[in-house]
């Protein structure tokens, strides 16, 4: 047992609550925790293992969401094609996004990434009114249908998402560990060096944004089928802002932490919005602490004190 | 390799000028190398060597001038395409990745010069023979039983030896060294100009180096460079004896 196994074991415990209490009320939670585990998954492999900080993923999150629903609901396609078409548009956005933002590093990423971003969410709100029902969004979003299995049933959808949230987890768990991860790990650790061993820095950059850009489409168009509705709201900066805050609570740069932090944000984010109406600025507060008492997230602390309780074992 | 290929130059640059602003960190300088020569550039401080350097590897950009290697002309390309193209360099200041093992930092050179496209679906410890490369190297700098080490926590000389294997594991033709000995202990010194003779055994090297008897007696050729221009260049007897050099750079020292 290692850290990162403890890490596992956390993750798989939450994420089988509902298999463990099968009376169908956590079932809901779980099932967003899934969603953005997906998105935050994807996120962190720009964020956390490419160094780059981004703040417009919300516009590939909720292009995915709106792609699926127009796909399903005004052109008839059935959901998997959809959804595979929402990571793909998510996909090529993010790649359109990198040839921009990509040029410029650091802080004028995040902006530019975030200007972008916010473009596109001033533009579905009014210019694409005819298509993405303006401010109002689309209700009625579909959920799949496969086999005969009632998906509209949260506790069936469950496990469709779950089987979706394994692959995610599987292909960046396997990215990280291939050459691609290598040398984007390299990127982050020295631009410089890297350059001059003969990466080609902006690809590898262009590449890991867009692999990131089909998470955020995928997860996004998830989201729209878990509440049936999509707004504009899922392309505004906050939900970028949301998907960073959940990695970095997590432990960035880590497969198991940003799972954990979608895990705290979405528990927090379901209890505190019963508790008071600012729940927002209670959890930025909380983030704002635990940011400065774990710098490096959950995930961070959890290798911590594994280390101290087990010394000489590997993290 | 018959005489007609030796006379060719392996690099080569034409009238090539680097200019911050209206300050010309190097202006009007040409220079054919030539292949398997050990070439070693000399000057004061900001004399323009490591921006010249900087000019051929792809670092600065020329504000006027061309760049050719092995007669393909390379100006404006990025730094990676020309080590693709068979360009190589350290720097000054230890360019390495210091969180991960001595291996690890191979292995990324490794790969960085077998795949043009990094491959995302297998795990990399698979590929052997990226592996095998990485050791190779690890041997060649004098660094076996380091590899599990992590490259930050090695020594300052065992980090400059690092940095050549990164930049040899691109097979360079030509290789760029800037400053290898800078803030080397004297025992190590003599290791360090071993493994310089050894790299420079069958491809171009040109060496940026402070020590005077080091440069003098393992190069072919000496360039000197002085406010951003070449001064002179030639064996090292000559350049010991030319009048300009003495005042303007080596007749300090005496």
């Amino acid at each position: 047992m290692n850290a990162q196994r403890l890490m596992a074991l956390v993750v798989a415990i939450i994420i089988s609550v509902p298999l463990m209490f099968p009376d169908g009320q956590n079932v809901g939670l779980v099932n967003a925790i899934l969603i953005w585990s997906i998105f935050a998954i994807g996120f962190d492999l720009v964020f956390g293992v490419a160094g780059m900080l981004s703040f417009g993923h919300a516009a590939f999150f909720g292009v995915g969401a709106y792609t699926l629903s127009l796909l399903t609901m005004r052109m008839g396609w059935d959901f998997i094609p959809a959804l595979g078409a929402a990571g793909l548009v998510g996909g090529a956005l993010a790649l359109v996004f990198s040839y921009f933002a990509i040029r410029v590093s650091g802080l004028f990423f995040a902006l530019l990434t975030l200007a972008l971003s916010q473009l596109i969410y001033i533009m579905a709100g009014t210019k694409l009114r005819m298509l993405t029902g303006g401010v109002d969004g689309i209700a009625g979003v579909p959920r799949p249908d496969l086999f005969g299995i009632d998906f509209y049933n949260d506790s069936n959808y469950y496990f469709f998402l779950l089987t979706l949230f394994v692959l995610a987890l599987l292909i960046s768990g396997l990215i990280r560990i291939s050459p691609l991860g290598q040398a984007l790990k390299a990127i982050k650790s020295n631009e410089v060096r890297a350059e001059q061993i003969g990466f080609n820095v902006q690809r590898l950059q262009r590449s890991v944004f867009t692999i990131s850009g089909i998470y955020a489409g995928v997860s996004g168009g998830l989201l729209a089928s878990l509440i049936f509705y999509v707004g504009p709201q899922m392309l505004h900066w906050k939900t970028s802002g949301d998907v960073v805050i959940m990695v970095l609570l997590g432990g960035m740069g880590t497969l198991f932490g940003p799972i954990l932090g979608v895990a705290i944000f979405e528990i927090m984010r379901e209890w505190l919005s019963t508790q008071t109406s600012h729940w927002y600025g209670i959890l930025g507060l909380i983030f704002i602490i635990s940011t400065i008492a774990m710098p490096k997230g959950i995930a961070g602390m959890i290798i911590q004190l594994w280390n101290r309780i087990m010394p000489g074992s590997k993290p | 390799m018959n005489t007609a290929a030796e006379n060719k130059s392996v690099l080569r640059c034409e009238d090539i000028e680097v200019s911050y602003g209206a300050f010309k960190a190097v202006t009007n300088v040409s220079y054919e190398f030539k292949p398997g020569l050990l070439y070693g550039l000399i000057g004061p401080n900001g004399a323009g060597k490591t921006t010249l350097m900087n000019a051929l590897s792809g670092r600065a950009q020329l504000s006027n001038g061309r760049v050719f290697l092995n007669e393909q002309e390379i100006t404006g390309q990025p730094p990676h395409a020309r080590t693709w193209a068979g360009l190589g360099r350290s720097f000054q200041i230890t360019q390495i990745f210091p969180e991960m093992t001595v291996f690890e930092n191979l292995r990324l050179a490794a790969q960085a010069h077998r795949f043009r496209l990094q491959p995302f679906w297998r795990p990399v410890s698979k590929f052997k023979d990226i592996a095998r490369d990485a050791e190779r190297v690890l041997s060649e700098i004098g660094l076996e039983g380091f590899g599990h080490v992590s490259a930050g926590s090695l020594s300052h000389g065992d980090q400059r030896a690092l940095e050549i294997g990164l930049a040899l594991l691109s097979e360079p033709k030509v290789l760029l060294l800037d400053e290898p000995l800078a803030g080397v202990g004297h025992d190590v010194a003599e290791k360090a100009v071993e493994l310089i003779r050894k790299v420079s055994e069958g491809r171009t090297v040109l060496l940026i180096e402070h020590n005077m008897d080091v440069v003098m007696e393992i190069s072919d050729e000496i360039i000197v460079m002085l406010a951003g221009e070449i001064l002179a260049s030639g064996a090292a007897e000559t350049i010991k004896r030319d009048p300009r050099v003495r005042t303007a750079y080596l007749g300090e020292e005496e």
